[in-house]
């Protein structure tokens, strides 16, 4: 047993494997339709007027997510409510990415709150082409390009746990952020994969950001 | 009557084999065999049998009795309607048997034939069948009233259903949500042929048939109908826009185009129920062929014309050795010679275009012999009967549309003027012109779905926050439908000399006309009287007959007499389908694999999974209070608050006053409802000049998020207060005990003497090497104890060190029981246990908490007209006097007099103080410390217990203050 600190992911993992200080799965998925833990991400909430100085700065509105450097990297910005937006960086930057945006919101004179959300949420990925059918197990939304194309954002029911759903396709292929309370994030987990699996689901490890 | 052999029983020679050679268009796979079992006795199918096919090889001619009168029956339909094949199949009733596929090891059985289907017993209704004639329910045992359960039992006895077992089977079920642009509902050439134009134009496409393969009514044409099939589906298979769901049903569609859809055809899945949220909706089931109504007409023997093809051309079933066929269409024609070349004997073909037919079919348990309108009679063991269509509307019908009666084709159409604009019609329920006039027709109607449902998405898309879309072409032009019109056919309903209308029900012709001269000349209501149509074929057999039989019995003519109404669900739909995949959302702390390594007892608080003790709650206690323990205790609700206005966000909800809290302070509180009742307690520490974690109870950390928005948002939008529940954002861990500031110091870097860290304070530092976690000293068991919230992530690193770096000191975990009994040896009260809906703020106890001089707070003019009143009942501490009496919860307490004078809320045996121990909520003039109080406990025992102080241990404070 290591005095080192080890962070976890709220999604049980086997075999695991440790990177950037964090367990993560060590799963190797050889299939397209996959599940991925992407908890160490850094998660950065904000909270000001709904379309103020702040969205401007923040770049983008609710509903709709944007890829930006805020100064510490390349993040996804996600407006994931009215007045509400998740910032997604790489593993261990939200201190830094925190400090970036409280300083880029500084000069807007709102009320703003910037609160680093890394452990206190969960964060899954859903790839593949199948990934809309999947999702289709637990959730009424249409998932079609008409209704949800790359870069929306919109809160929903996932198996009857509120989750926010950020679709972020992957070279071209559909994928799907699903970001909900930590301690729902094994459930969700086993909500997906559960019927998920005979669509060829796989876990497959900690992929970042990119 | 037959009581007496209806089929094949142990004792009789085998019949020979029926199973023909080869057929162009079979779907069994002769390669292979598979065991199954038919009331117990040994029989093979192919890959590709349906039970009653696979039976009716091997001779079997009879595989149910009737519903009423427990009459044999066979094959009529030989596929999904089929009436007389309801079967058992293992523990799961009603099963189609001419549709399920046999899978090995089966075991099928007939259902409700006592002591077996040979000798049905039951069938002795049929001596009573004058007696059971139309109404005979409502007649009968309609009085005396109270007999009904009687009666009940005795009916459920006769009632032709299977049996399920109590105990949960295998079978598992399934939700999915779908959003195609078009649904097809039917697989034949049109549905195909739809299916594939819309998908060309761009269009996902659901293409949804009930049968096991694509292709209607080609699958058992000729070779040029085999021709077509193949090409429509290789049309399919080469469209990857199209989803093709076999085995399965459009059950419904209702408003916004929601269309359900029973999917059967799941590996590992038993049924699914689709929702589709349909762009547009192709509606090609094709048609189903009516039975005619004529005496004996429900024997064995007697098949539709599609039922005797269906046999010989999918499964190469010899139908019967001597047949007559009464054709009034080409496709009975084509029956006649599909019998031909199969090797049965066709005695004679009433050609009922010539005003030829059949008035009554003879037989005892299976058909001997048939009696022409010319007055012959025909030997035969087969009577194939070619007598009309019905077009299945149901799915237009509940789109808006009604049916117009077409005396021409001897049918009911749709009507197009009535159908929405996202429904549309394709095939032979349209009209039926030859495969290739229907293809045209479908494929016109798909591009026209596609064009639709292109329209629709455009609207969606330009509603959504997505950017603009400029790639999509501007609305088309309508294509052009080409029409398909019925083909004439006679008029052929019932030859008058009565027979069954409704097999399913044993409604009968004179049933309906019976109805009608008791005064029932509506067909709605013939339908309740008679039940006819209201059987699980639910009308697509019967209602075109029972609508024929009620014209002809009031005078009026069939389109003047109309349709009964047709309802969803199309096809009756499995209640697991229905109810899906169970969704009970759990909730696990960031420790929970370590609870479960070391034997955690798991208890089901609200989501949450928690440990309830590690077997032996009272060793708990007394290691707490001897030396150090550590709980999970991550539940907790816990709130960040941001802002400026926070004080008076908490001077609002919270009974006492906030202005005041330091930062490194920390503050317990009480919220009450507008009618000063109870609703939650906790601390709420102030981290920084703005900034603020409160804590809430674990069960109500969603409702205080809740009930604080609320009041932001409607009450105080002006006030500038952020907040965002961090419940889980915390792996919160209390270290409780005399020994606690000395495992805690071996941890963490923040200084834990008294002077620098007094209770009722708050630092933030690192744990265990982990940055950024919040230290509480507060107590609920009562001991010096640290609260500590880590980010989550590190939980269970906190925790194994904590673990790890206390074992010298005995520090054991402790579950949920231990925390409680310690905090009922404090006297803490729990909210929702110790309290209830109607507790206002003075009943608790917390009358020094209070602040009625507050300018304003939530409750404070109730609590005030409480406190004025006072009147109320008190929480106070209970003592049974027999000490080894631990009152259960919830016992009552009496007054003097015998009343009610309040109940325990509380109880458990102490460990610490070795007797038992509870809280009450007690009428306030039994309130005073050191009143006795009889307690009835629920076995009907008196005890007597003595009122004391809330606080049983350490009523100083000394302990939690050192």
């Amino acid at each position: 047993m290591s005095d080192t600190p080890i962070a976890r992911g709220p999604v049980a993992v086997s075999p695991a494997t440790v990177r950037d200080g964090w367990e993560v799965d060590a799963r190797v998925a050889t299939g397209t339709l996959t599940l991925s833990d992407e908890s160490p991400l850094a998660k950065v909430h904000v909270r000001a007027p709904f379309d103020g100085a702040s969205r401007a700065a923040l770049g983008v509105g609710f509903g709709r997510t944007a890829r930006a450097d805020l100064g510490t990297g390349e993040v996804l910005v996600v407006g994931s409510g009215p007045g509400e937006w998740l910032v997604l960086g790489a593993p261990n930057t939200a201190g830094a990415l925190r400090a970036a945006i409280e300083e880029r919101l500084a000069g807007t004179g709102e009320f703003t709150t910037v609160l680093d959300l890394t452990h206190g949420r969960g964060l899954l990925r859903l790839t593949g082409r199948e990934a809309a059918t999947v999702l289709g197990g637990v959730c009424a939304i249409d998932f079609g390009d008409a209704v949800t194309p790359d870069g929306t954002a919109l809160r929903s029911s996932l198996a009857a746990v509120v989750t926010d759903i950020v679709r972020d396709d992957q070279g071209g292929t559909p994928s799907y952020l699903l970001h909900v309370e930590r301690s729902s994030g094994q459930y969700l987990a086993d909500a997906l994969l559960d019927p998920g699996r005979p669509s060829g689901l796989e876990v497959t490890g900690f992929r970042g950001l990119a | 009557m037959s009581l007496l052999p209806t089929t094949r029983g142990p004792r009789e020679a085998a019949a020979p084999s029926a199973r023909l050679g080869p057929q162009p268009g079979e779907v069994i796979d002769r390669r292979r065999s598979i065991p199954f079992t038919w009331n117990g006795e040994p029989h093979t199918a192919h890959p590709g049998d349906t039970i009653t096919s696979a039976l009716a090889a091997a001779g079997v001619r009879v595989f149910a009795r009737s519903y009423k009168y427990h009459r044999p029956r066979g094959l009529l339909t030989a596929d999904y309607l089929d009436p007389g094949a309801f079967l058992q199949v293992g523990d799961e009733p009603n099963v189609r048997g001419a549709h399920r596929l046999v899978e090995a090891g089966m075991a099928v059985s007939s259902q409700n034939t006592w002591p077996s289907l040979r000798y049905d017993l039951k069938a002795v209704n049929q001596l009573a069948g004058r007696f059971l004639a139309t109404g005979f329910y409502y007649k009968t045992f309609i009085k005396p009233e109270p007999l009904w359960p009687l009666y009940e039992k005795v009916l459920r006895r006769f009632v032709h259903a299977g049996a399920i077992t109590p105990e949960r089977g295998a079978a598992v079920y399934d939700h999915r949500h779908a959003h195609p642009d078009v649904v097809v509902a039917g697989g034949g050439p049109a549905g195909m042929a739809a299916a594939v134009a819309a998908a060309r134009a761009g269009a996902s496409v659901m293409l949804v048939e009930e049968n096991h393969q694509l292709g209607g009514h080609l699958r058992w044409g000729d070779a040029a109908d085999l021709t077509a099939l193949a090409e429509l589906r290789a049309r399919v298979a080469a469209e990857p826009g199209i989803e093709v769901l076999l085995d399965s049903v459009v059950t419904g569609r209702y408003d916004d185009n929601w269309v359900g859809i029973a999917q059967r055809d799941l590996p590992g899945v038993t049924e699914r129920l689709i929702k589709a949220r349909a762009k547009t909706l192709i509606v090609a089931p094709g048609l189903i062929e009516r039975p005619y109504v004529f005496a004996g007409n429900d024997l064995p023997g007697v098949m539709l014309s599609t039922a005797v093809r269906r046999l010989i051309n999918l499964y190469a079933v010899r139908p019967g050795r001597r047949a007559v066929v009464m054709s009034a269409n080409p496709e009975g024609d084509l029956a006649v010679a599909d019998l031909e070349r199969a090797g049965v004997e066709v005695a004679a073909v009433l050609d009922a275009r010539d005003r030829k037919g059949v008035v009554r079919a003879h037989g005892r348990g299976g058909l001997r012999a048939v009696e022409t309108n010319e007055g012959r009679r025909i030997e035969a063991d087969l009577l194939v009967t070619a007598t009309g269509w019905t077009a299945p509307t149901s799915l237009l019908n509940q789109s808006g549309d009604r049916p117009i009666y077409d005396p021409r084709s001897a049918r009911f159409v749709p009507d197009p003027a009535r159908m929405p604009e996202n429904v549309l019609a394709a095939g032979e329920v349209v009209g039926d012109a030859g495969v290739e006039a229907i293809v045209e027709h479908a494929e016109a109607v798909g591009r026209e779905a596609a064009r639709r449902a292109g329209r629709i998405a455009r609207a969606w898309r330009a509603a959504t926050p997505a950017p603009a879309d400029t790639t999509d072409p501007s609305d088309d032009d309508p294509v052009t439908i080409p029409s398909l019109a019925p083909q004439p056919h006679p008029e052929l309903f019932a030859a008058g000399t009565g027979g069954f209308v409704d097999f399913c029900e044993d409604v009968s012709a004179k049933d309906i006309t019976t109805a009608v001269a008791e005064g029932y000349d509506s067909v709605e209501l013939v339908k309740r009287y008679t039940t006819v149509t209201m059987g699980p074929t639910q009308g697509k057999l019967e209602t075109v007959n029972a609508v024929a039989l009620v014209a002809a019995a009031t005078g009026r003519s069939i389109a003047e007499t109309g349709t009964t109404t047709w309802r969803p669900v199309y096809s009756p739909v499995t209640l697991g389908a229905l109810a899906g995949r169970p969704h009970e959302p759990v909730r696990y702390s960031p420790m929970q694999s370590w609870h479960e390594r070391h034997g955690a007892t798991p208890l089901v608080a609200g989501q949450w999974i928690r440990p309830e003790h590690y077997g032996d709650p009272a060793a708990e206690v007394r290691a707490v209070r001897t030396g150090v323990g550590i709980i999970d205790v991550t539940p907790i609700g816990k709130l960040d608050l941001q802002g400026p206005d926070v004080p008076q966000l908490l001077n609002l909800l919270y009974v006492n006053k906030w202005s005041k809290l330091g930062i490194g302070r920390v503050r317990y509180g009480v919220m009450c409802a507008e009618d000063g009742v109870v609703m939650d307690d906790g601390v709420t520490g102030r981290l920084g000049e703005d900034h603020y974690l409160m804590s809430t109870t674990s069960s109500g950390a969603a409702t205080v998020w809740e009930w604080v928005e609320n009041w932001l948002q409607t009450a105080h939008p002006d006030w500038r207060v952020h907040v965002t529940p961090v419940t889980t954002a915390y792996a919160s861990i209390n270290v409780a005990g005399p020994r606690s500031r000395e495992l805690l110091a071996r941890l963490t870097d923040v200084d834990l003497s008294a002077d620098a860290f007094g209770y009722m304070n708050v630092r933030t530092g690192a744990v265990a090497g982990v940055p950024d976690c919040v230290l509480w000293r507060i107590g609920f068991t009562g001991e010096l104890s640290y609260e500590i919230h880590v980010p989550a992530s590190y939980g269970l690193h906190v925790w194994e060190r904590l673990m790890a770096h206390g074992a010298d000191l005995g520090v054991q975990p402790f579950g949920v029981e231990a925390q409680r009994i310690l905090r009922l040896e404090k006297g803490h009260f729990i909210v929702g246990q110790d309290t209830d809906g109607l507790t206002q703020g003075f009943t608790a106890g917390i009358d020094g908490l209070i602040k009625l001089d507050k300018a304003d707070f939530v409750g404070l003019p109730e609590l005030a007209w409480q406190r004025e009143r006072d009147e109320h009942p008190h929480l106070v501490g209970l003592r049974p006097v027999d000490g080894s009496v631990v009152p259960p919860e919830a016992s009552q307490i009496l007054d003097r007099s015998g009343g009610i004078a309040g109940r325990v809320t509380s109880s458990r045996m102490s460990p610490t103080l070795g007797r038992a121990i509870g809280l009450a909520q007690i009428d306030r003039e039994l309130a005073a410390v050191g009143t006795r109080v009889t307690v009835r406990l629920p076995d009907g025992r008196d005890i007597t217990a003595e009122v004391t102080d809330t606080v049983h241990v350490d009523p100083e404070g000394e302990r939690q203050r050192v």
